[in-house]
């Protein structure tokens, strides 16, 4: 995280402030800031800590004093976990223009440690990039929290960050907003860094079991049909229609399938400047085999687990009033 | 005195327009009070949960969103336009496809979420207990029970874009012309006039009170800073605005058929005189069939 939270301190651009914001005095990235704070003593930079409730998200919570009391208009969140380039704002800033609400960026999975944080970086650099561009195409609202850069005045005309807080995902609900107003959603052409770091397979578990969970509240419609953009059950329907219609044999069709998918996903880790690895195609193909059992563990309910707490979510991603339960 | 229009849908429905579109769209036309009136469908039934799933209704968890646009919007148009904005929803309650099978009350004035669910009835008792008012939409099935929900509306809606409806004309029961915009395309429809002062409570009260008349807008032909579709009604002296000496009161929906001979004539500016003609024909039949009297 040290490393991540110094990149910050290293942005080339002609004037800004950075605000980091942590909930209490106790979270570790507290005396980490302070560090990196006298460090760059030059740099505009103030640490505030405490969250204001304003529902039951708490990373909305947490943001609340730095957007209410941030100095300049045009604002940008980013995560403690995101790794910045010295051009990131200048980059970030070339892309928003008046008729855009908010741009954000594609997320790339770097340095996974651990089961969970290569089958994490896969997830990211294959399926989770893959939506992002065609969603974007597509007109939907696609926005991530990890970094987007938009105007507090046009914030300010649906309620502000504070109005988000009854919404898990907040970043989604932002982009959707945006878009009512009349506004574009851009995507970045840079992707954005995140320092994966070591995972168990259960973190990975979860964390998509929450992702997934919030698309199902968003848009279950999409979800529903989200295994047929998949490797697994299109190439087994693949396989079925092949053999019916022509007596191809399955597994010969599979391999050519599976093969075919994995050299295009690789392609876009490449896009994404990804390490590859010997055992990425394994990793891979372990991911896309989990990705139905993962899909139906979706299904099976509506609760989340974020931050230790258990939420339950309604339709429209808005957590159910007294969060945790 | 000024035109409005109180029936609009944003692409928080099914409309191709933003919010803020909408505002510039009226607001520099003129218009003294526009109402947004997205639909808002039931959950429980197929065609509803349809809508929902397609982002063509409001939600529960959108609604919140919807009210911050409208409040900001509001202040904006007011600002700019010195135009009105009034909160609404369009509660929408399909059995079927067909237009006729539906039953659609307009909300004006709304504050807080109402649960298309419920009895028709009771969606309006939810509407007026929030300060609103109650309009039925120019639907066969909320006509045909005319009698029984007599006293649960303020008014009903007496157009449906360009198209009167005879029958509401007709009848004795308070009435409201709008357009239903969904697209900038139908923007030429009726629309109401209003000579109370610009503010929401007064012109919900001026549809009670039926302080009210009904125009044709059509932008082609009309400017309405001019207030030439008010003249079209049989008014004189508005081409001034220091001579506005109108009593909104006074007119008679009998004006229509002056504004229909009008509108034929103007359309006999046209190169053919003859469909002009059975155009004034047409139009005078359709005032006879209206106003027998």
């Amino acid at each position: 995280m040290k490393e991540n939270l110094e990149s910050f301190f290293q942005i080339k651009y002609p004037r800004f402030e950075l605000i980091f914001s942590v909930a209490e005095e106790k979270d570790p990235a507290t005396a980490l800031v302070r560090a990196c704070m006298q460090k760059h003593p030059l740099v505009d930079a103030k640490l505030i800590v405490g969250a204001v409730q304003v529902g039951p998200n708490p990373k909305v919570n947490n943001l609340v004093q730095s957007y209410q009391g941030a100095k300049y208009d045009v604002m940008v969140i980013s995560d403690s976990n995101v790794r910045v380039a010295p051009d990131y704002l200048e980059r970030l800033v070339s892309e928003f223009d008046l008729g855009t609400g908010v741009v954000t960026g594609v997320v790339a999975g770097h340095a996974p440690q651990g089961v969970g944080g290569h089958l994490e970086a896969t997830f990211l650099n294959t399926f989770y990039a893959r939506w992002m561009v065609l969603s974007a195409s597509l007109g939907w609202p696609t926005c991530v929290g990890k970094s987007m850069i938009f105007s507090r005045a046009t914030m300010d005309r649906f309620g502000g960050i504070q109005n988000m807080g009854r919404y898990l995902a907040e970043d989604y609900m932002t982009g959707a907003a945006m878009q009512k107003l009349g506004l574009k959603v851009k995507i970045a052409r840079d992707p954005i860094a995140q320092i994966i770091g070591r995972h168990r397979f259960e973190d990975f578990w979860n964390r998509h079991i929450r992702w997934g969970r919030i698309r199902k509240s968003q848009a279950p419609l999409a979800l529903f049909f989200e295994p047929l953009c998949g490797s697994i059950l299109s190439g087994a329907l693949g396989a079925w229609a092949f053999k019916s219609l022509w007596g191809v044999h399955p597994l010969h069709f599979l391999t050519i399938h599976l093969g075919l998918w994995f050299i295009c996903d690789a392609l876009l880790m490449l896009v994404l400047k990804a390490e590859l690895k010997i055992y990425t195609p394994g990793v891979w193909l372990a991911r896309e085999l989990l990705s139905i059992p993962h899909w139906l563990h979706i299904l099976s309910g509506n609760t989340v687990n974020w931050r230790g707490n258990q939420l339950k979510l309604n339709a429209g991603g808005v957590l159910a009033e007294g969060g945790s339960k | 005195m000024f035109i409005a229009d109180l029936h609009l849908h944003s692409n928080f429905s099914d409309g191709s327009l933003a919010i803020p579109e909408i505002v510039d769209l009226y607001g520099a036309r003129g218009f003294g009070a526009i109402a947004i009136t997205d639909h808002l469908c039931e959950s429980r039934t197929v065609l509803g949960k349809a809508a929902v799933y397609m982002n063509r209704s409001l939600t529960p968890a959108v609604f919140p969103l919807y009210m911050e646009i409208l409040k900001s919007e509001a202040m904006r148009a007011w600002k700019q336009y010195k135009m009105v904005l009034i909160p609404g929803i369009e509660v929408t309650k399909s059995r079927r496809v067909a237009n006729h099978h539906s039953a659609r009350v307009l909300g004006l004035g709304i504050k807080e979420f109402v649960s298309a669910d419920a009895r028709i009835k009771d969606i309006c008792t939810a509407i007026r207990a929030q300060g609103a008012i109650a309009v039925a939409g120019s639907t066969k099935r909320l006509w045909d029970r005319r009698n029984e929900l007599r006293d649960s509306f303020d008014a009903w809606e007496t157009t449906d874009g360009r198209k009167l409806m005879t029958d509401v004309m007709k009848s004795e029961f308070p009435k409201l012309a709008t357009s239903g915009l969904h697209k900038p395309k139908h923007l030429n429809s009726w629309k109401t006039v209003f000579k109370c002062d610009r503010d929401p409570q007064a012109i919900l009260h001026a549809i009670k009170t039926q302080d009210i008349a009904f125009t044709y807008y059509d932008e082609a032909t009309n400017d309405i800073f001019e207030f030439v579709n008010v003249r079209d009604l049989g008014i004189n002296g508005l081409n001034h605005p220091d001579r506005y000496r109108l009593d909104v009161g006074s007119l008679s929906l009998r004006s229509i058929k002056a504004l229909r001979k009008k509108r034929a004539h103007h359309q006999t500016a046209g190169l053919d005189l003859e469909a002009a003609q059975r155009r004034r024909e047409r139009d005078e039949r359709e005032s006879r069939e209206l106003f027998p009297n």
